[in-house]
């Protein structure tokens, strides 16, 4: 090989980077966000990716209410690189699952078409339907632009054993008390060396870094979009993460510890008593049933700095793409899929499932919606006879009301990143708080400027 | 001349008698120029045609979307209409007052220069052991080779077990000789030495090319060598070094232009999962890149930081192939 050869190799192998991101050529449009209450024709849904007997028995409810509709599903799991691809190509889906934190992002774009007129051509509220946090979600710039489900809060599961061998009581775990907690968790932590065996509580920072901030009176987003990573209450939150990590082995070593966890397995944290306490999505109340018999659980709500119960909204959506072909037939399709008939199956065919499952525990299911949690609730959720896995259970149906939106905005997904950046430094003492946000809202604002640059929302 | 010098001398002097004689040999049939010529042609013939899958589906899937690329780094590109605005070099602007470009930049640079000397001598280390190996070898040249066809996710699986600054392979096996093993994944320092740890893993690729070069270094040399009581340190300082010194060569610029689009390994450990930590220090050049157009769907400012990229790769190539080609041994030129 000649060394002009080999240039031209070099050469071609670094502008395959290029090439890679040029792939995506000839456009779409945005068309008309009108919809029609008619839906017809073949419906091309992606990413619908849950389908247990939960998701079964929407999907069937939906199918037999949309008559005329031939839907053709994918049901491979929502990727932005294969979404942009999709919409380069013009072969773009009629409706997409994705989560809901990028809903923002994709409507300043113009990638997705606003909804509120297909909530008014099938008659439905989006405010009376859905809890207003997780409405809020999915807002942005004075418009709704998906369908959303799911929305199952944080709270903090209890590990009873542990907290009664140190002496803990549920209500030292007091989140809007950070010198008590920490006095908890101080009592609960054990180590080997420098290795935590059990960590008394587990804040779970950077998977949760909004329940923190919110939760200390600070803000990430504000109405407008623009990131307010620099707030002055945000430090309080940073401030109190890093001291719940301080007083148990720092969070270096917390953070390889809970990486070591078998949390889906029948070894995990609250099997072998690794943690004393944990913040927790609902959805892990049911990763824990199969358990029953070998945890000891209990819960409480996150408490803002006010003392009140406090959780933060995430959940999926359904949107519709600006070039989506079968816009009313996908705009049927969501909302049915999120109706109360649609729920009301999946109650019952979850209630048959666990029915059909011995010692099988009925938790039931978070919805995004509060008249159908009421519903499952009141229908399905039954004593166990496990006084605390009973608590654990209605702890969570108590804070759902008091969910609140992160907020939305065009440059979303980059704020979390930068949050990310501020929580890491702050919490190995690299930065202090402040300092951490300050750099961090440069950042976020710099992505914040950039998004606005490309935005064109398509109305 | 010294012991040491008539022994580097010796390699390509036997390559040369060797090669004369076979040009000896020929040149008794027909005229020197016609069948130098008519041999040249047909080599080039052959040469393209073996390259030509290459330059085909560079033609037809690359050139395309690299000259698309270079015309929308020079607009503001929508996705949702398909439509470019003309912005002249503003996105090349930007790339100068973006932040987190430099950063990108520093990190990736930082993590070549870890990883490329240390593949190198990595593969040459297996790639020497394996030439020794006699009966067997095929087996284990295939052992050696499987993490090559690991996928990239399950070799980040096992690593965030491995690297574990608790509990993990690695500092568990430090504690043997009373070293306490860093926070790997989790301390920004040892964030990018653990990246290049999990790319040794997959540097079976490199020790191919280097068994392939060991294999033609001729074992006359090293007998010569040995006659003249050189020993396996100065033979293979003066004897296979020189002999597979176009495999380094190669081997070097292949690793430097992959090291500089480093993005598996990170993206896995760091980036896939939002809700996990991303420290700055994981934050390569390829993935600031692969944020810019999937994140934030700004594909002119990403075409101009992949131009960016080209031209530093270029940059850097030429150096090594000038400077490189003062210490590289080419037996055609001999």
């Amino acid at each position: 090989m000649t060394v002009r050869h080999r240039l031209i190799a070099a050469a071609s192998i670094s502008l395959l980077a290029a090439g890679l991101l040029a792939g995506c050529s000839s456009g779409s449009s945005g068309g008309s966000t009108s919809f029609s209450k008619n839906a017809s024709g073949t419906l091309k849904a992606w990413a619908f990716d849950n389908a247990d007997d939960v998701g079964k028995a929407r999907l069937a409810y939906a199918k037999s209410h949309l008559h005329g509709v031939s839907i053709d599903l994918d049901q491979t799991t929502f990727d932005a690189q294969k979404f942009t691809t999709r919409v380069a190509s013009g072969n773009v889906p009629d409706v997409v699952q994705m989560d809901a934190q990028f809903v923002a992002t994709y409507a300043a774009q113009g990638l997705i078409t606003p909804l509120d007129k297909c909530y008014q051509a099938h008659h439905v509220s989006a405010a009376s339907t859905f809890y207003q946090s997780v409405k809020d979600d999915v807002s942005y710039d004075g418009h709704i632009w998906a369908v959303p489900q799911f929305y199952q809060p944080p709270a903090i599961i209890l590990n009873t054993r542990v907290m009664d061998k140190a002496g803990v009581t549920p209500a030292d775990i007091n989140t809007s008390k950070p010198d008590q907690l920490i006095s908890a968790i101080k009592k609960m932590y054990v180590a080997n060396g420098d290795k935590p065996v059990t960590m008394g509580f587990d804040p779970v920072a950077s998977g949760q870094p909004g329940l923190w901030l919110l939760g200390y009176g600070g803000q990430i987003i504000d109405s407008s979009g623009k990131p307010t990573l620099n707030d002055s209450k945000n430090v309080k939150g940073l401030q109190v993460l890093k001291r719940i990590y301080d007083a148990q082995g720092g969070y270096a070593a917390d953070k390889s510890f809970t990486d070591t966890f078998d949390t889906f397995g029948k070894k995990n944290q609250f099997v072998k008593d690794q943690v004393g306490a944990q913040v927790d999505n609902q959805w892990y109340v049911n990763v824990l049933t199969p358990y029953i018999k070998q945890v000891q659980i209990s819960a409480v709500p996150f408490y803002s700095s006010d003392g009140k119960p406090f959780t933060v909204t995430s959940g999926t959506a359904f949107v519709i793409p600006s070039a989506a072909k079968n816009k009313d037939a996908a705009c049927a399709w969501a909302l049915s899929l999120d109706s109360m008939g649609a729920w009301k199956a999946a109650g019952a065919a979850r209630a048959k499932t666990l029915k059909a499952t011995p010692g099988a525990v009925d938790t039931g299911l978070f919805t995004g919606s509060p008249k159908a949690d009421a519903y499952i609730h009141k229908t399905y959720v039954k004593p166990t006879g496990n006084a605390g896995f009973d608590k654990t259970i209605e702890t969570y149906y108590d804070v759902v009301g008091n969910g609140k939106s992160i907020g939305t905005s065009p440059a979303g997904q980059q704020i979390q990143t930068e949050l990310q950046n501020a929580l890491q430094s702050t919490l190995l003492g690299s930065k202090s708080p402040s300092a951490a946000l300050k750099d961090a809202q440069s950042a976020a604002m710099n992505a914040y400027r950039q998004a606005v640059k490309n935005a064109t929302p398509s109305k | 001349m010294s012991r040491a010098e008539s022994l580097h001398a010796a390699a390509p002097a036997a390559r040369r008698r060797t090669g004369r004689a076979r040009r000896q040999s020929t040149s008794a049939q027909q005229p020197p120029g016609n069948r130098r010529s008519s041999l040249r042609r047909k080599e080039a013939i052959a040469g393209y045609l073996f390259i030509s899958p290459w330059i085909i589906g560079f033609l037809v899937f690359t050139a395309g979307s690299m000259i698309y690329s270079l015309v929308i780094s020079f607009t503001n590109y929508n996705l949702a209409t398909g439509t470019t605005t003309p912005i002249g070099a503003a996105n090349y602007a930007q790339l100068f007052q973006d932040p987190k470009i430099a950063q990108s930049l520093g990190n990736t640079l930082y993590y070549a220069v870890l990883a490329v000397p240390l593949e190198v001598i990595v593969a040459l280390g297996l790639a020497l052991i394996l030439n020794k190996v006699g009966r067997g070898s095929g087996f284990f040249r295939t052992v050696f080779y499987l993490p090559k066809m690991t996928p990239v996710v399950a070799t980040a699986s096992v690593f965030l077990l491995l690297l574990n600054g608790n509990t993990g392979a690695i500092n568990e096996f430090l504690g043997f000789f009373g070293i306490q093993g860093p926070q790997w994944l989790v301390d920004p320092r040892w964030v990018i030495p653990s990246i290049v740890i999990m790319t040794l893993w997959g540097v079976s690729g490199t020790m191919v090319i280097f068994l392939a070069a060991l294999n033609n270094v001729p074992h006359d040399l090293y007998e010569v060598a040995s006659l003249d009581g050189a020993g396996p340190v100065r033979q293979f300082f003066r004897i296979t070094v020189p002999m597979i010194s176009g495999a380094i060569f190669f081997n070097v610029i292949v690793l430097t232009i992959a090291a500089f689009q480093v993005f598996d390994q990170a993206y896995l450990l760091f980036w896939r999962d939002q809700t996990s930590a991303s420290p700055s220090s994981s934050l390569f050049y390829a993935v600031y890149l692969f944020q810019q157009a999937f994140r934030q769907f700004d594909f002119g400012f990403a075409s101009a930081m992949a131009w960016l990229l080209f031209l530093i790769i270029m940059a850097i190539t030429l150096i090594q192939v000038k400077v490189g080609n003062r210490f590289v041994y080419y037996e055609s030129e001999h």
